[in-house]
């Protein structure tokens, strides 16, 4: 076994290229606002711009083919980008974008070659922002019961209906969806899986009030909007493995969101804030970190994310290696989900309300701590609630069946 | 990065589940259990024999010069029996601790007959106030001629009942340090008492005017007797961790399995989700304590700094055995609780083991140490 990538000396070499490269290419004064809603449009279009750079280089998606704009590179190679950049506080993408991690791997599994070299090169190279659409007002934990159409019109499909919890600040260039195409099909067999263009006529963009925007994600989305679709003319050329099979794409993209990807960064910037404003800030006259409950919830709080590393770890692992998965996705995120919670809990118990402010002056570490405590319990539900992983799990693991439910293809 | 075993351990682990499979069938362990003597002589001699023993033995001393992933390996499918020693005590513990304290000569009388089985050597530490640091120890060799003299006990003593000769931590007279001596089990004054109940192969070892020569004191000096148990501590815990591993996979595929077949309410009982979430949080326990076992191992095994592993291994692990177990009695319900279903077993030795060698709440503390808090 071997836990860490390793490096031969031209692999080296390549991090010596990175770390110079982003040293010359990282825009100046990246900010990290707690709260992802107050990155401002000028930090957003800097990091879309470094984005840009880094698919230009073939190192925003290193992995994917050359021939579809990505770097063709190794994994090892993929995990000395994202370590470098991890530096930076920053993730692959470096904003909110579902394009190359989960439709563009859809595309890659399901659609034909002329909509591979369509969709996939703007997306590889970080030209183009995108964003999945999948939550309706009637269709949440069930995803499959979505109601928005998307009903054939000659060489068209005209779309209607209503998107929730969707993308981010700032816009998209395309939505990929779930729609329904034939009303009168039975479940799961009813479905298209479409790439939208953002700017058609007839969508609208309503941002949404909550909490914290929460999200699996690494880069934070800020805004969720409600989408709405009213007689949008979509050419046909733009639904991804053939009508009626959008439910079996989306088994791709749907197994990655649901932890399967794993995550091989190794820095958890939330623990390293808190271990060091404990150690640093005082309590009746001695280090936060010395006070011995304080210190007990602190070891809690490292065995847990010590636990949710190793997870992603092991499962970043399994999908670079084609080891076959069958429950390590949904509890991946299950685990992380529950045990963000718990850690917050801990959070709250070390620092008391000073958990709960961004106050300059009494709030703990920028906002940072409050902001955890938001999105701990907002993030329990993106992409799959907590306990719709534990359905999955339960029926990869075979519980009470002798049929164990089949991972979705990732490749 | 690689998360696979080598081939090699691929080999090992399935040899060693057949080996257990075979040899250790539950109406053998059950036996065991029920006659209170753990190490009858015919699966544990067949156990010696396979070299198993020496795994942690280097090659110039008669054993494999295995890793400690290889040992993990090996020890991971002992767990599922789960088999009882003296294995791990003997093997690992008192095989790093003669390896690190003893003497060349010592290391040359000792390691080839612990790696044949020949002897085991269980190291005995614990006392009436039971812990693990070393002002828990108070047992003293006082001078007598050319040797010592032991009067006092140790308890709870985990595996003595089973061993050939123990390795007893005894304070230096009058002295602030801690020595490691070997004395036989058999020797004159040393009465070793099983524990009765709800216990795993534990036992109080009492030693009444024993006689310990000079050459039985590890190292011939109290100077490196504690560090040496602690340094083979450190190395024994991950492999422990294994153990516990292999015993959360047989009870989280005895769960799974009789989730399939237990009918009520006219449905497998697996179809329900509250039964669900007992198998995912078995489940997720059996995982938790898989990778942390094994990034200690490998860490350990690569000369890394492995401090911070070693203590969350050990955290984990064993609350995570004793959990599953716990998980595992709900989805069996009252059948779970029969001796002769086997779950009882693991639940037995998830209880001793959640101690031995320090308990989750001791290596929590030491964390916060290691982590600099």
């Amino acid at each position: 076994m071997d836990f860490e990538p390793r490096y031969t000396e031209e692999q080296e070499r390549f991090r010596v290229e990175v770390r110079e490269w982003l040293k010359e290419n990282m825009p100046e004064d990246i900010v990290h606002p707690p709260d992802s809603i107050d990155l401002t449009y000028e930090q957003y279009q800097k990091r879309r711009e470094l984005g840009r750079r880094l698919g230009d280089k073939g190192w925003l998606w290193a992995t994917a083919p050359v021939e579809y704009g990505g770097g063709g590179l190794t994994v090892d190679q993929s995990v000395i980008i994202e370590e470098e950049i991890d530096e930076y506080g920053l993730t692959i993408p470096p904003y909110y974008d579902t394009g190359g991690r989960l439709g563009g791997a859809s595309i890659l599994v399901w659609g034909s070659e002329e909509q591979k070299q369509h969709f996939l090169p703007n997306i590889m190279k970080g030209r183009v922002r995108t964003w999945q659409l999948l939550s309706e007002p009637e269709a949440g934990s069930d995803l499959a019961n979505v109601k928005a159409t998307a009903i054939r019109d000659g060489d068209d499909y005209i779309v209607n209906g209503q998107k929730i919890y969707v993308g981010s600040s700032f816009g998209a260039d395309y939505m990929w969806t779930l729609l329904v195409t034939d009303p009168d099909a039975p479940r799961h067999q009813n479905l298209g899986w479409f790439m939208i263009p953002g700017d058609l006529p007839g969508i609208t963009i309503q941002p949404m009030e909550m909490l914290i925007s929460g999200g699996e994600g690494g880069a934070g989305s800020g805004e969720k909007n409600t989408v709405y679709f009213d007689n949008v003319r979509v050419p046909a050329f733009n639904l991804v493995g053939g009508e009626n099979q959008g439910w079996k794409v989306a088994t791709t993209h749907l197994e990655l969101e649901h932890g399967a990807g794993g995550r091989a960064a190794r820095r958890n910037w939330m623990v390293d804030r808190l271990f060091e404003y404990c150690r640093t800030h005082q309590r009746r006259g001695q280090p936060i970190s010395k006070d011995p409950e304080a210190r007990d919830r602190l070891v809690d709080v490292f065995v847990e994310s010590e636990i949710a590393r190793l997870f992603g770890m092991r499962n970043y692992w399994m999908r670079h290696s084609k080891t076959p998965m069958t429950y390590e996705g949904p509890q991946n995120s299950y685990f992380r989900k529950m045990s963000n919670l718990r850690q917050a809990t801990y959070i709250l118990d070390i620092l008391g309300p000073a958990a709960l402010t961004y106050d300059p002056e009494l709030g703990a570490e920028d906002g940072h701590m409050e902001a955890f405590q938001r999105s701990a319990i907002i993030g329990v539900h993106p992409a799959g609630t907590a306990d719709i992983q534990k359905v999955i799990m339960a029926r990869r693991i075979g519980i009470g069946r002798e049929v164990r439910e089949k991972a979705g293809a990732l490749a | 990065m690689d998360l696979a075993l080598t081939p090699d351990q691929e080999m090992l682990k399935s040899v060693v589940h057949r080996f257990v499979q075979q040899e250790y069938p539950k109406e053998t362990l059950l036996e065991i259990a029920a006659s209170g003597s753990p190490t009858p002589s015919e699966p544990w001699s067949k156990l010696a024999e396979t070299g198993w023993l020496g795994i942690a033995v280097p090659l110039e001393y008669g054993g494999e010069g295995g890793t400690l992933t290889d040992a993990g390996v090996l020890f991971e499918e002992l767990g599922r029996g789960p088999v009882p020693g003296p294995h791990i005590t003997s093997g690992i513990l008192g095989v790093f601790t003669v390896l690190a304290g003893g003497t060349e000569e010592q290391k040359r009388e000792w390691l080839p007959l612990l790696a044949r089985g020949e002897r085991t050597l269980v190291p005995a530490v614990t006392e009436a106030d039971y812990g693990w640091e070393q002002e828990d120890v108070r047992l003293a060799a006082h001078r007598n001629g050319a040797g010592f003299r032991l009067n006092g006990s140790k308890v709870y003593v985990f595996d003595a009942n089973s061993a050939s000769h123990l390795l007893c931590a005894v304070r230096s007279e009058g002295g602030d340090q801690v020595g490691l001596v070997t004395v036989p089990a058999s020797a004159p004054g040393v009465e070793v008492r099983p524990l009765p109940g709800f216990s795993w192969n534990m036992a109080e070892v009492k030693f009444n005017d024993v006689a310990v020569g000079e050459s039985d004191l590890l190292g011939l000096s109290f100077d490196s007797g504690w560090d040496a148990l602690q340094w083979a501590i450190d190395r024994t815990i991950p492999v422990l961790g294994a153990f516990q591993v292999g015993g959360c996979q047989a009870v989280y595929e005895m769960s799974v399995d009789y989730s399939r077949t237990r009918v009520q309410f006219g449905t497998p009982v697996g179809r329900f989700q509250r039964v669900q979430d007992h198998i995912i949080n078995l489940v997720n326990h059996l995982d938790s304590a898989r990778w942390t076992t094994y990034e200690a191992l490998w860490k350990l095994d690569t000369d890394r700094p492995a401090q911070e592993s070693v203590h969350l291994a050990k955290a984990v692990g064993s609350e995570a055995y004793h959990q599953a177990c716990n998980y595992a009695h709900e989805v069996h319900a009252g059948l779970g609780g029969m001796t002769e279903y086997g779950l009882t077993l693991h639940t037995t030795a998830s209880r001793t083991l959640y101690h031995y060698l320090g308990n989750p709440r001791f290596h929590r503390l030491r964390l916060a140490d290691a982590l600099g808090l």
